[in-house]
């Protein structure tokens, strides 16, 4: 019965997968099956799927440079993507949450241009890339899915770059995660947030005093509540409007 | 909520057995030597990280004391050279440096405690030190709200000591007395003045002082009803905002002051309750609310409103108002209390040092909290604080279903509601009127551990009245 009691929230994983068939959640599976395509033909066509990890929270899943060869979905936990430069100091890029993909951005390059580093444990899908992209010319769907997943991703890094408030920048990091739990099916307004609050307010470009400022007039305010890493948001359609301008809604 | 409080002494009779007093789930019996200085720094490192990081409540120890009381079940040391504190001061101002520089600097300190021993062996200039490096290495809070609170033991305070405790930022106190009955003080070895107790009492509300706590402990030896009762009736008419009446357990092969106590001259068990019942009648009639455990209150008290209003807490110093702080313990044998952690520092003083003077920190033992602990932790802590438990917050917060996962707990709960200490319903469980003095025995029925335990026969706890 003790076991029962594993997490204090229901931890998002996508594991319903296996050898055979896609999680529910991954972000190609709609892709390939819709093409006809199932883990099967995928592996005849030497695309390699494979389930990995964990890695530990604090573990590289790739750095800086090394050679790229692979994308991969996330299965369970986060990872965050950053990079350094020339001063040593770390610029948060993103934040990738169970169902998205990880090595995009490496896909016009030879090496990967980031860090990628587990926020916590994670699993992941790896699919080879080269022979992934081979693919993708074959199959229309995928092809369509993969430039989607580009486009968004290009998009997300250039969201915060315009002139926004705190408050707007914070309600839409919550907006932005909340509607993707929900798109994978998880709770829209219950979930937990692995990364730091250094790591939110360098991802936000504010101070990290900002961050808990605004996280505590938020929950002052009735808009939500934190307990330690735990976030239930109240009143959800408030927060969207807050957050229509960086989401250019 | 029912905040009447009943005295049944035939259900104290019977549910007289021992257990812990909740000041922390699990209790320090499970901490254990797996968890080191890393691990502190560690939990440090993430109770930052949070999206709003909690506040700070600081505990400072001070382990001397100039004479031996011998009911003490405290980690003291007895001496009469001052100059001991002076190299105290040293090593604490040390660890002050050590552990305030792993807290982020937006970090309020919003409670500060002083406890022993006895914190007022220190002079004020060393308190000034002390007070001085707690202020340089942590966010000292300048809200309105803020408690630094001190127990002084009033036999050493000297005329002027209040005032400079003012100006240091003190506005509580806690004041040991225990009973003032001369026949009590020469067999517990503390002889102590009602004109001295009164003066400081005076002393430090001329300064300012917001609160004063007084200590009464019953179940001494010599204690009589007559002898107790004027003690109860001097303390009173001094009005304290606060009270807490203990029970004298005598426990004397585990401390091994009460070998001094003459086992005869204890009160008979009977007798015993029958001081607890005038204490409660007295405190009842004078208008004092019940807090929880041995802690009393006047209505006007933060400690009654904030049980009011269901915001009440317990840890290591007892009842306070501040909810979900970080504690961060410091001294020798002191407790911190960090995110899912509980970590205590070396219990004797060499080892204590020694860390210190190398510059590490004085981690002796300690324990992480795992999902059950933190489900459990809660549940006590609303019987303690509230004296009831909401079935409902408990399922939505932690994601179960209450009557399945606590299936055998709501067993024993149901013979708790056969006597009439408690009642449950789908939604809540209620300590009764008659309950509210017996909350550790409801509360034990959440206890992982001590279920676990009960085959063991050694006595490690005290009793519950």
């Amino acid at each position: 019965m003790k076991e029962a009691l594993r997490r204090r929230l229901d931890k998002p994983i996508a594991d319903d997968g296996d050898e055979f068939r896609f999680c529910t959640t991954c972000a190609f599976s709609s892709a390939c099956l819709s093409s006809g395509y199932d883990k099967n033909h995928l592996r005849d066509l030497h695309v390699l799927v494979e389930h990995v990890g964990p890695f530990h929270e604090g573990e590289h899943i790739f750095r800086e440079g090394d050679p790229f060869n692979v994308i991969a979905a996330v299965r369970a936990g986060t990872v965050k993507t950053y990079v350094t430069d020339s001063e040593g100091r770390e610029q948060v890029q993103g934040f990738f949450l169970p169902g998205e993909v990880i090595g995009l951005s490496a896909i016009s390059q030879a090496k990967y241009p980031c860090n990628a580093i587990a926020l916590e444990s994670v699993q992941l899908c790896r699919f080879s890339f080269p022979n992934m992209a081979a693919l993708a010319s074959r199959m229309p769907g995928l092809q369509q899915r993969l430039f989607a997943l580009l486009s968004e991703d290009i998009n997300k890094a250039s969201l915060l770059a315009g002139n926004f408030t705190a408050d707007e920048r914070m309600a839409a990091f919550l907006v932005s995660l909340s509607r993707r739990y929900a798109a994978r099916g998880f709770s829209p307004n219950r979930f937990m947030v692995a990364m730091t609050r250094t790591d939110i307010a360098n991802y936000l470009r504010l101070a990290s005093e900002t961050v808990s400022r605004v996280f505590r007039r938020f929950q002052d305010e009735g808009l939500l509540s934190v307990e330690r890493r735990d976030i239930e948001l109240l009143q959800r359609d408030k927060l969207e409007v807050l957050a229509r301008n960086v989401l250019r809604e | 909520m029912t905040t009447s409080y009943t005295f049944d002494a035939d259900l104290v009779r019977k549910y007289d057995k021992s257990g812990p007093r909740y000041t922390s789930y699990p209790s320090a019996a499970q901490f254990g030597p797996a968890f080191d200085a890393g691990m502190l720094r560690e939990y440090i490192k993430r109770s930052n990280a949070d999206p709003i990081p909690r506040r700070l409540s600081l505990y400072l120890h001070v382990p001397y004391c100039f004479s031996p009381c011998f009911y003490c079940g405290c980690n003291r040391i007895i001496t009469r050279d001052i100059t001991k504190g002076r190299r105290y001061v040293e090593r604490l101002v040390r660890e002050i440096e050590l552990v305030g520089g792993l807290f982020d600097r937006d970090r309020e300190v919003i409670q500060l405690h002083m406890g022993g021993g006895t914190p007022n062996f220190l002079r004020p200039p060393e308190l000034r030190e002390l007070i001085e490096s707690v202020q340089h290495h942590f966010h000292l809070s300048s809200a309105r709200d803020r408690d630094y609170s001190i127990e002084l033991d009033p036999r050493f305070v000297e005329s002027g000591d209040p005032a400079a405790y003012a100006s240091l930022g003190f506005n509580r106190a806690s004041l040991g007395v225990q009973d003032f009955d001369p026949d009590v003080q020469r067999a517990v070895n503390r002889i102590q003045s009602v004109e001295q107790t009164l003066a400081v009492i005076d002393e430090c509300r001329n300064h300012g002082f917001r609160s004063i706590n007084i200590d009464l402990i019953y179940g001494l030896p010599k204690q009589t009803r007559e002898g107790f009762g004027r003690t109860l009736d001097t303390v009173l008419a001094a009005r304290p905002d606060r009270l807490a009446v203990y029970g004298y357990a005598h426990l004397p092969e585990i401390f091994k002051p009460q070998r001094q106590i003459d086992a005869n001259a204890l009160p008979s068990p009977e007798a015993k309750l029958a001081l607890l019942q005038l204490a409660i009648e007295k405190l009842s009639a004078a208008g004092y609310e019940y807090i929880g455990m041995d802690h009393f209150a006047l209505p006007s008290d933060p400690l009654a409103r904030a049980q009011a209003d269901g915001t009440l807490q317990r840890n290591f110093m007892g009842y306070t108002t501040h909810a979900n702080c970080d504690l961060v313990g410091l001294g020798v044998s002191a407790i911190s209390h960090i995110g899912d952690s509980f970590s205590q520092n070396a219990r004797d003083l060499p080892t204590w040092e020694f860390a210190l003077d190398n510059s590490r920190l004085p981690v002796w033992r300690g324990r992480h909290l795992d999902c059950d602990d933190i489900v459990r932790a809660d549940v006590i802590q609303q019987l303690m604080c509230l004296g009831r438990v909401d079935i409902g917050g408990i399922e939505r917060r932690y994601n179960l279903e209450f009557a399945a996962y606590f299936h055998e707990e709501m067993q024993r709960l149901a013979e708790l509601g056969g006597d009439g200490l408690v009642t449950v319903t789908d939604h809540s469980i209620c300590a009764t009127s008659r309950g509210r003095l017996l909350l550790r025995i409801i509360a034990m029925c959440f206890d992982r551990y001590l279920q676990e335990s009960l085959s063991s026969a050694a006595p490690r706890y005290s009793r519950a009245i």
